[in-house]
């Protein structure tokens, strides 16, 4: 009984917020998604990666392990989804980012922050760091049908992650007023992250439904399977294990449909997967949760 | 050294993300304000609110403690300035706003945090608290001839207030997953309130230098003054008489200006009185600081 209420009051805030955004999109009124996102994705996220690493509550070592790891879990998934999707002749630029690509800032990192404490938002968010960078490099190149480096460097995230690991390296907190400064724009990220969820999922349609279910399944099932097994098989225990098979289990991140919608491939489809899966994973969430805290 | 640490680890943070803003602005991007408005004022600050004051339980005699001395000294600010304003023949709907509502809320709340805690905000909220009820209500009534309760009534703020008194009052615990939900969303209030001060601040032009120069250095002048004899009148101690100064001394509020925009009252006139006294505050703040520490 104590762990049921326990998983309540883990997935309850994040069902409060992104429910915030779903009945703000719903009632019609005017969401602008492109502010957010930049709001967002220039000055919240970098900051929050920042001052979460910052804070020194995971060593380098562990850092670079569960990066590695969750590398391995990419690498693997990207693998099964293309043989999936070529088994089922269906488009791989269009499928296989969102087949590969979980959605791990706007809901993995709250139940990662709110299931392990700041020890899990930090391991949280080095697999989020990992993420977006491929997300918007390899996502962008299987879209665009162009590969970019160049375009990573552009944004203020890769040197946001490099000053953050100097401080780590260096096992020294970061001057307060940078500190401090960083803490607050971190605060918006996550809930702006959240109500941009609700949003979109209250505008993304449906239409191939037995499509979207199977696919948004199988971003769930391969997710878990993958994620269990490489936390088996290197002996994760605790926050690690629970983090690292909590973000392979994520839905698929909403930039997948934003990138197929930019690039032109098959966008609907796409939305469908996302807004399945997602609700998919809301459902089966109190499971999951169940299975990572129990374990 | 310390000291300057010290203060740069509670003034700069406000200045860089009012300085991210005004960069947004300044490189000709587009800011939704009605957007970022909604987020703080509807969801937010509401938030901000009802998390801080289940967490910090600060007792009812502080709470009244600090609210006396925050009304006593709008009116005393308002008697003051109404008096310096027709001995300049300076016209009251338009400046007089201006000079009793300073920014108790998007640098006055973040400066309050940093400097004194989590018990700081919760202090610094009972003030902004009433600034919010007295901007809708007199602040409305001098700029349009009649006070706004119905949009006083609409302010979700008003109604966290009422919920955060009723959790103080009957030493509610919030169950956890309220407190992570409305601590989140609270998060939201400084970034975007900062963010959207700077944009307000990249937009404002500078209409007539010595006016607002002089207007700005009045309202700094006079908010000090009254804060600090307030503070004296009333023996207050310790961490509420810096809150009560601070709170007191802050710069002209951008809420203002958004009611000389409505109700027609020299907005330009106003803008120029905001962006030049949050220029001063610049200098001010720290060495109002340096005084209260």
């Amino acid at each position: 009984m104590d762990l049921v209420f326990q998983i309540a009051s883990i997935i309850a805030p994040l069902f409060v917020i992104a429910g915030i955004g779903y009945l703000w999109g719903r009632s019609g009124r005017p969401f602008d998604t492109t502010i957010v996102g930049m709001l967002t994705l220039n000055f919240g996220v970098p900051a929050l990666i920042f001052s979460t690493l910052t804070k020194l509550e995971v060593s380098l070592i562990q850092f670079g392990e569960i990066i590695g790891i969750f590398g391995l879990f990419m690498l693997a998934n990207l693998a099964i989804g293309a043989l999936l999707l070529r088994a089922f002749k269906l488009e791989i630029e269009a499928f296989l980012p969102a087949l590969s690509f979980p959605n791990n800032g706007n809901m993995g990192l709250p139940l990662c922050l709110f299931a392990f404490g700041d020890t899990g938002l930090a391991l949280g968010i080095a697999v989020f760091a990992l993420m977006s960078t491929a997300n918007v490099t390899i996502g962008f190149a299987f879209a665009s049908g162009k590969w970019s480096l160049a375009t990573m460097f552009k944004t203020p995230l890769p040197w946001i992650i490099v000053a953050a690991l100097f401080f780590m390296a260096a096992e020294m907190p970061p001057p307060r007023w940078i500190a401090n400064t960083a803490e607050i724009i971190g605060g918006m990220s996550i809930p702006l992250m959240l109500i941009a969820l609700g949003v979109s999922l209250s505008r993304l349609e449906v239409r191939d439904f037995k499509q979207s279910v199977w696919l948004g399944f199988a971003r769930l099932a391969i997710g878990f399977g993958l994620g269990v097994c490489l936390a088996w098989a290197f002996d994760l225990e605790g926050a690690a294990r629970g983090v690292l098979i909590l973000q392979c289990t994520m839905p698929p991140a909403v930039m997948n449909y934003i990138l197929a919608a930019r690039f032109d491939r098959q966008a609907t489809g796409v939305a469908g997967v996302v807004v399945v899966s997602t609700f998919m994973s809301l459902l089966t969430l109190p499971l999951l949760m169940l299975f990572v805290l129990a374990g | 050294m310390s000291i300057v640490a010290e203060l740069a680890a509670i003034v700069l943070p406000v200045f860089f993300c009012a300085g991210l803003g005004l960069l947004w602005i300044r490189s000709g991007r587009e800011f939704n304000s009605d957007l970022v408005s909604t987020l703080v004022y509807k969801i937010a600050v509401p938030c901000l609110i009802i998390a801080t004051f289940s967490k910090v339980r600060l007792e009812i005699s502080v709470i009244t403690e600090i609210a006396l001395a925050a009304i006593i000294i709008y009116l005393v600010t308002a008697a003051i300035a109404a008096i310096v304003l027709r001995i300049f023949k300076l016209s009251f709907p338009a400046y007089l706003p201006s000079m009793i509502f300073p920014l108790v809320g998007s640098m006055g709340l973040p400066v309050c945090l940093f400097a004194f805690g989590e018990k700081g905000l919760a202090l610094a909220l009972v003030y902004f608290t009433l600034g919010a009820v007295g901007t809708f209500t007199i602040g409305a009534a001098i700029a349009s001839g009649r006070a706004d309760f119905k949009k006083l009534l609409q302010e979700p703020a008003l109604w966290a207030a009422v919920i955060a008194i009723g959790i103080i009052y009957w030493d509610i615990s919030l169950p956890k997953w309220m407190y992570d939900s409305t601590k989140l969303l609270g998060g939201m209030a400084f970034p975007l309130q900062l963010i959207a001060l700077g944009c307000s601040l990249g937009r404002f032009q500078v209409s007539s230098l010595p006016r607002g120069i002089g207007l700005g250095l009045f309202r700094l002048a006079i908010g000090f003054a009254i804060g600090f004899g307030v503070a004296e009148f009333f023996a207050l101690e310790g961490m509420v008489r810096a809150i009560v100064i601070l709170q007191s001394s802050m710069p002209v509020a951008v809420s203002n200006y958004l009611f000389a925009v409505i109700y027609k009252r020299e907005p330009e006139e106003v803008a120029s009185m905001v962006l030049i006294s949050a220029a001063m505050s610049v200098v001010t703040l720290p060495l109002l600081l340096l005084y209260l520490l």
